[in-house]
């Protein structure tokens, strides 16, 4: 039996690295896709063009376009045309807010009434409005505070505790390396499978001594070990490279990692036995890992979605997984502050596992 | 005691009765040709004897094993090749029987020297890291013959070995299923070759799913009914039906020319006048030893009546 095994892993590697392309896919696909995320899905935003019809005039209204130059958040665009052709400028994007100082704004301001100031926003980018609206909002504040020497009753500070830079490249690499795990074992694990079944090389194999454990075993353990491979790859870039911090236990994360490869691996499994061609293995795999990415929270938060949505990301691993890697390596959680995402993936990898060895053995008999 | 014992075999696919009350015996070191057109079942059949499918009813036993109970015991004395190339593409010669050896555990000098000996008779040595993807048709099956052999099986089950295969490269695969017959190797094959009928120690002519008749080729051949004659003119299709509606009296293509059936107590003088009227000169005529393609449809003909 263990010669057996060590034949077919053996086989197994030869063949995905006979395959250029397969081969190029592992190597490229951790590195193209946290280049991608890390630098184009950025969601701090910063310097946003904003017109300012300034029909004040004044002094204090001069003050008030300049403060908000500092930081970097707005690039204030003065003389612009009538506010006629706001809408013009929005639509061919020569401007994303607009920022109307009223005739008696500084006059207001003197006589300590209260000054209102009017602010339009091209909604369509709705996470960069809400962001716009924020900043402005503290920007009025401290003006309002320099200029007047008065401090609100409120005042708002805030720290993001576990990245303090917000810089969204740290949160994205956790995902990342869920998603890929994700993408990399499904798919190759049940192409794999189906590919044997397609070419009739596993009715071969059903006449051989091989028992199906050894079939299966043979299948599982070549992609879980390339499944840690892309992990430690894509997670050394992702600190060296774009200067992740690592702040909990990498051999929590590694451990965890298998857990959630159970899952993952006993999906593909599971395809493999619900599909006859590696076409048809593929799109399952491909509908899974958007159903998947997008139930996560790697790109949305769970809690914004609707409630009964919520529901259905309970039966996605890859969602304890984000959570799990977000929280060892920002935060260094753990094993009992990650139970309550663990023992959902003992559960599910469990039964996923469990439901496609019954099926493919069943199916090789 | 026979090596192989098949008894009243039937596999029904839905309402088509793929195999039909099928029965037939192998002796050990004997080699027996299943022969039939495409869709006579012959796949079925082999996929039966190597537990891939299960029976409707009958029993198949091998060397006193029954398959359908005892198939894990014969795995190491089977040895397979199914009709389509099934070995992997992407590996080489070499590792193609690297594998497949690991599997029985044939491995280190075992392995080289049953390598060797096989690479003697398959002439593969030279191809050893070429990709199977890229060996010819001809190299292909003797490769999956040699991956086939690689554990010294006692039985092997070839569906259609040798189907699309060159001349040569058959007479090669023929000569190293003649070597392992002769060290007591039993072979169960199926071909849709008249010609390769003749190899075989015995065969079986099958149809529909139905078993026709089964022999020595010797046999086979000399079991033809009625004198065959044979006419060295390239056939229309009108001609043969005109022929054929001559009582007692058959015709049909064979090669570039016509093959005529007559009833055995018929002489071509008692039919020479409805030769001239169909538009045959019976002096063309010329007597013919029957071949296996001459019995096969015959009898096919006889059951289809």
């Amino acid at each position: 039996m263990t010669r057996a095994l060590t034949g077919l892993v053996r086989k197994e590697f030869l063949q995905v690295f006979r395959d250029r392309n397969m081969l190029s896919l592992i190597f490229a696909m951790p590195l193209v896709q946290l280049i991608l995320f890390g630098y184009i899905v950025n969601t701090e935003v910063r310097l946003i063009d904003l017109d300012v019809y300034d029909f004040d005039r004044s002094e204090t209204s001069r003050a008030f376009v300049n403060s908000c130059r500092a930081g970097d958040y707005f690039v204030p665009q003065e003389g612009v045309p009538s506010i006629l052709a706001l809408d013009e400028r929005f639509k061919n994007g020569a401007s994303e807010m607009a920022l109307i100082i009223p005739e008696d704004f500084s006059t207001r301001l003197q006589t300590r009434e209260q000054a209102a100031v009017g602010l339009i926003a091209d909604g369509t980018g709705a996470n960069a409005t809400a962001i716009g609206l924020g900043y402005m909002g503290q920007i009025a504040r401290k003006f309002s505070q320099r200029e007047l020497g008065v401090t609100p009753p409120v005042d708002i500070r805030y720290r993001f505790l576990y990245n303090p830079e917000a810089e969204s490249v740290y949160f994205m690499v956790p995902g990342i390396v869920a998603a890929l795990l994700m993408m990399i074992t499904v798919m190759l694990t049940s192409m794999a499978i189906v590919r044997e079944r397609e070419r009739g090389t596993l009715e071969q194999l059903l006449v051989t001594p091989m028992s199906s454990t050894t079939l299966l075993l043979g299948k599982v353990i070549p992609f879980a070990a390339l499944g840690l491979f892309e992990l430690v790859f894509a997670l050394t870039i992702g600190v060296l490279w774009f200067s992740v911090p690592f702040v909990g236990s990498p051999f929590l994360l590694l451990a965890l990692s298998l857990l959630y490869l159970l899952t993952t691996l006993g999906l593909g499994l599971f395809f493999s036995t619900v599909t006859t061609t590696q076409q048809q293995a593929m799109f399952f795999a491909w509908f899974f890992s958007v159903f998947a990415l997008l139930t996560s929270g790697f790109f949305t938060p769970i809690s914004n979605m609707p409630q009964w949505m919520q529901y259905v990301t309970l039966l996605n691993p890859m969602r304890y997984f984000v959570n799990i890697a977000r929280g060892i390596m920002m935060k260094g959680s753990g094993i009992t502050e990650l139970w309550a995402d663990t023992y959902p993936l003992i559960l599910f990898g469990v039964s996923i596992f469990g439901i496609a060895v019954a099926r493919f053995t069943k199916r090789a008999a | 005691m026979n090596f192989v014992s098949v008894a009243h075999l039937s596999k029904s696919y839905g309402d088509v009765k793929a195999i039909d009350d099928f029965s037939f015996e192998i002796d050990q070191g004997e080699v027996l040709a299943l022969v039939g057109p495409d869709g006579a079942g012959k796949t079925t059949l082999m996929r039966l004897v190597c537990n891939l499918l299960v029976p409707d009813s009958g029993t198949i036993r091998i060397a006193d094993l029954d398959v359908a109970g005892g198939f894990d015991r014969l795995k190491e004395m089977l040895g397979y090749m199914p009709q389509v190339f099934s070995l992997y593409l992407d590996l080489s010669v070499e590792e193609n029987l690297i594998f497949y050896a690991g599997i029985y555990g044939v491995t280190g000098a075992r392995y080289r020297q049953k390598r060797d000996y096989l690479y003697g008779f398959s002439m593969l040595a030279p191809f050893a890291r070429r990709r199977a993807g890229d060996l010819s048709g001809g190299m292909k099956q003797k490769l999956a013959l040699s991956c086939a052999l690689i554990h010294d099986p006692q039985i092997l089950v070839l569906d259609e070995p040798t189907t699309g295969v060159d001349p040569l490269s058959r007479r090669q695969f023929w000569e190293i299923l003649s070597e392992f017959k002769r060290q007591g190797v039993t072979i169960l094959l199926t071909t849709p070759y008249m010609d390769e009928v003749a190899r075989a120690d015995r065969a079986c002519f099958m149809f529909g799913g139905k078993k026709l008749t089964e022999g020595t080729p010797g046999e086979l051949t000399g079991s033809f009914k009625g004198e065959l004659y044979s006419l060295d003119t390239l056939p229309s299709t009108d001609l043969i039906k005109r022929l054929n509606d001559i009582p007692h009296l058959q015709s049909r293509r064979f090669g570039t020319g016509l093959h005529v059936n007559l009833d055995a107590d018929l002489k071509i003088e008692d039919v020479s006048e409805a030769l001239r009227a169909a538009g045959v000169d019976p002096g063309h005529l010329v007597p013919a030893q029957a071949g296996m393609e001459d019995c096969f449809i015959q009898l096919m003909e006889q059951t289809g009546d």
